[in-house]
């Protein structure tokens, strides 16, 4: 069955390489979203699947945005996986009790995705 | 070859360098530890000069770093101290050798020589190749006996080619390996380099393509006669030496890379790099755009000027060069990228002795987008590249496997001896490696007291694998752990010592021939075209066997097993074709790709090669380069059927 993602990394190549990727290794459809704000909008109106989530963001960072997205009724329900360079792993203990589904680090192949994707979520 | 000396002392670096650069080597100076673990894990050395007392962090935390890290480049330590505990904690830190401050220079020189003699794959104290020959200690090179006079740069590349022979340099590498990290000399640089080389060869006598041109690849020595076999001692080399650990690394990226360009347009795989590579035109301005940033903020900290929320702003930018450029898989400019940020972050504000460093890592960021103008690779793994399935609670060593797993495409799976949750039977890895926590040894978990939980995670993987190789890593080297690790089905034992680096060419070596050299066996009664295959396909990384008497066909395919066959279609007592009919009417060897290679160019001979059962069908004259490509695109056809 066809699953939705959303997509929050405040860089549009990110996005859209990973959209391509997704699209095409699953034919998944990929929603965008370039800010922590945008995402939560987002979220609430389309409910997607999973929501991948860059930690490091301007404004809103990754963090912030998902407690934003708990504290939503129309969004808590939704997994929420952090995407992360290497040198931030060592705080993977303090994502992990935050509550986050998972983490994948960066660089990844978008390609490789949608099966990291379905391992963390059990689908 | 290139030296990164790290050294406070003013002093000891103006003799050091002087006397390093006398004897040819390019050196890059740093003063402190920090600043030495940029340019160590950014540059590419051959060696580093380490001295234990530094700013930040001392010599031995450094050399553990590196160590950890999976770098294996020789390390040398300077001490001050001539003690016992500083030297075997140096040792044991990683550290290859040490000299006692003060120091005869005659003394340090010898030692980075023989260190350097260690490190590669030719270890002996003079280097050749074919009539040439290159005498480190004295830096005098002769072919055929007359003396070759060479500038610093022309005898660095050729010191370079002898050391690492079989390998080919791509410029940038060359550019890595023999220029001066502050230095940026362009391609064209380099290949005035190799042509005045090159010429100087063909003036005593050479021949002209000695250093070879590979194209699109890189260069490299070029194949001596001497080197080829008859056909049958190539087969039996085959048969007895299952390649060096190195060769199969070679090979492993050029399979992988031919595989990216041999993939059929429907190939999701070629899509998403075409994709890329669009993607990458846009990309590309906007990111050297933001290198010019990270520029100037480095020009605004040498002016004094350089404001807080500047710094702050270009540690962002930095921090998004990394994430964009890594989704290109562009791994060294990533690190680049990675390196600002983290001096930018850590730092403020920043001081006057970080802006070289800074500088030169914003311009090798610069240079590194620069150069690049196409994505060749698709970035990190593929589906096919294979699985590495790591039990192991030991995340420093985890960490460092992982990032030299990836420079060779294998992917790593880590999971806890503890959880044996069924998430990890899911994965289909294609080698295991189990590293046993320090000071339990084999024997001791198998001591049925002792109810390890090792033990049953051993038990459940072999009994869940049984066919797959299981590599155990563990602390004593004795005969009953050994024999415990066989007991379980364990294929290797490997020392817990052992560098990441060392265990991953362990690990591709074990996952062999098969997949990633893939064996060519060539049959054709023309001797001297069949002695010239072996090297004309080296550069692909394939393993040859040639073959000219047709006779002994059978018994030469059986032992050796290859992925593909090659046929002349003309020979005595038996032909081409009746081989190949042969082969088809053995079930064992009905998928076996075959392409015959034949002077006849009509249609008839072509039409019945196919159908007695050919693939593909070349004519002679047949360059390497062509041939390589055709049994590459074969063997992806069978590798995409079989999955």
């Amino acid at each position: 069955m066809g699953k939705r993602i959303l997509i929050i990394d405040d860089e549009e190549t990110i996005q859209t390489v990973v959209q391509f990727g997704i699209r095409m290794a699953t034919g998944w459809e990929v929603l965008t979203a370039g800010s922590g704000e945008q995402g939560i909008q987002t979220a609430q109106t389309e409910k997607p699947d999973v929501i991948l989530l860059d930690v490091m963001m301007p404004e809103m960072d990754g963090i912030a945005t998902f407690k934003a997205l708990q504290s939503h009724t129309e969004t808590e329900q939704i997994p929420v996986i952090l995407l992360t360079a290497k040198a931030q792993t060592a705080d993977k203990c303090q994502f992990n009790d935050l509550g986050v589904s998972g983490v994948i680090t960066k660089p990844f192949n978008s390609l490789n995705l949608p099966e990291q994707i379905s391992r963390i979520l059990h689908w | 070859m290139k030296i990164l000396l790290v050294e406070d002392d003013d002093v000891l670096i103006k003799v050091l360098t002087r006397s390093l650069t006398s004897h040819n080597y390019v050196v890059d100076t740093v003063k402190d530890g920090e600043m030495g673990w940029t340019y160590g894990s950014t540059f590419e050395y051959d060696l580093l000069v380490l001295d234990i007392v530094l700013p930040k962090l001392d010599g031995i935390s450094l050399c553990k770093r590196f160590r950890e890290q999976g770098y294996t480049m020789p390390i040398l330590l300077l001490t001050a101290q001539d003690t016992r505990t500083v030297k075997v904690q140096g040792l044991d830190a990683g550290a290859d050798d040490y000299v006692v401050k003060p120091f005869d220079q005659v003394e340090l020189i010898a030692r980075i020589r023989a260190l350097m003699r260690r490190g590669s794959s030719n270890p002996f104290p003079l280097l050749s190749w074919g009539d040439l020959l290159l005498n480190p200690s004295t830096c005098e090179v002769n072919y055929n006996g007359q003396p070759l006079s060479l500038t610093t740069k022309e005898y660095e590349l050729l010191e370079l080619f002898l050391r690492d022979r079989q390998y080919v340099f791509s410029t940038d590498e060359l550019i890595d390996r023999l220029w001066s990290s502050e230095e940026f000399p362009s391609e064209a640089t380099v290949r005035s380099h190799i042509r005045r080389v090159r010429k100087k060869l063909a003036d005593v006598g050479a021949p002209p393509d000695f250093i070879a041109t590979l194209h699109g690849r890189g260069y490299y020595l070029k194949t001596m006669d001497a080197d080829m076999g008859d056909a049958f001692t190539a087969t039996s080399a085959f048969v007895s030496e299952e390649g060096t650990p190195t060769a199969a690394l070679v090979n492993l990226s050029t399979v992988a890379q031919f595989q990216t360009k041999e993939n059929s347009p429907v190939d999701s795989q070629q899509q998403y790099l075409d994709f890329l590579n669009e993607t990458w035109a846009t990309t590309k301005p906007k990111s050297l755009e933001q290198t010019s940033i990270l520029l100037e903020v480095v020009h605004s900290l040498q002016d004094d000027r350089l404001s807080s929320n500047q710094q702050v702003e270009a540690q962002r930018i930095a921090h998004t060069l990394a994430g964009t450029l890594g989704i290109f898989g562009l791994s060294k400019a990533t690190h680049l990228a990675r390196q600002l940020e983290h001096w930018l972050a850590g730092y403020e504000p920043l001081r006057p002795e970080q802006i070289p460093l800074l500088k030169t890592l914003a311009m090798a960021l610069q240079q590194a987008i620069q150069n690049t103008t196409t994505i060749e690779q698709s970035p990190l793994f593929d589906e096919q590249s294979p699985l590495l399935l790591l039990v192991s609670d030991d995340s420093s060593f985890n960490q460092a496997l992982i990032m030299v797993a990836t420079r060779c495409s294998i992917r790593v799976e880590v999971v806890s001896a503890l959880e044996l949750a069924p998430e990890w039977a899911e994965a289909q890895p294609q080698v295991i490696l189990l590293r046993l926590p320090t000071g339990l040894t084999p024997t001791k978990i198998a001591e049925p007291a002792s109810a390890s939980h090792w033990l049953s995670a051993l038990q459940v993987i072999s009994h869940h694998y049984p066919s797959l190789p299981i590599l155990v890593m563990g602390d004593r080297d004795e005969l009953d752990d050994r024999l415990e690790v066989v007991r379980w089905g364990g294929k290797l034992f490997l020392e817990a010592l052992m560098p990441a680096e060392q265990v991953i060419t362990t690990v591709v070596n074990l996952l062999g021939a098969k997949t990633y050299a893939p064996k060519v066996m060539i049959v054709d009664d023309d001797h001297t075209w069949l002695s010239t295959l072996p090297s004309l396909l080296k550069p692909w990384g394939f393993k040859v066997t040639t073959l000219a008497d047709p006779k002994q066909f059978w018994t030469v395919l059986q032992s050796v097993t290859p992925d593909v066959l090659v046929l002349d279609v003309n020979m005595p007592q038996i032909n081409g074709f009746e081989l190949c009919q042969i082969l088809r009417g053995d079930p064992d060897w009905q998928q076996l790709p075959v392409l015959f290679l034949s002077v006849l160019t009509d249609a008839a001979s072509q039409h019945q090669a196919f159908t007695v059962g050919a693939d593909d069908y070349l004519c002679k004259p047949v360059v390497g380069g062509a041939l390589a490509n055709r049994i590459l695109s074969r063997l992806h056809r069978i590798r995409a059927c079989a999955s």
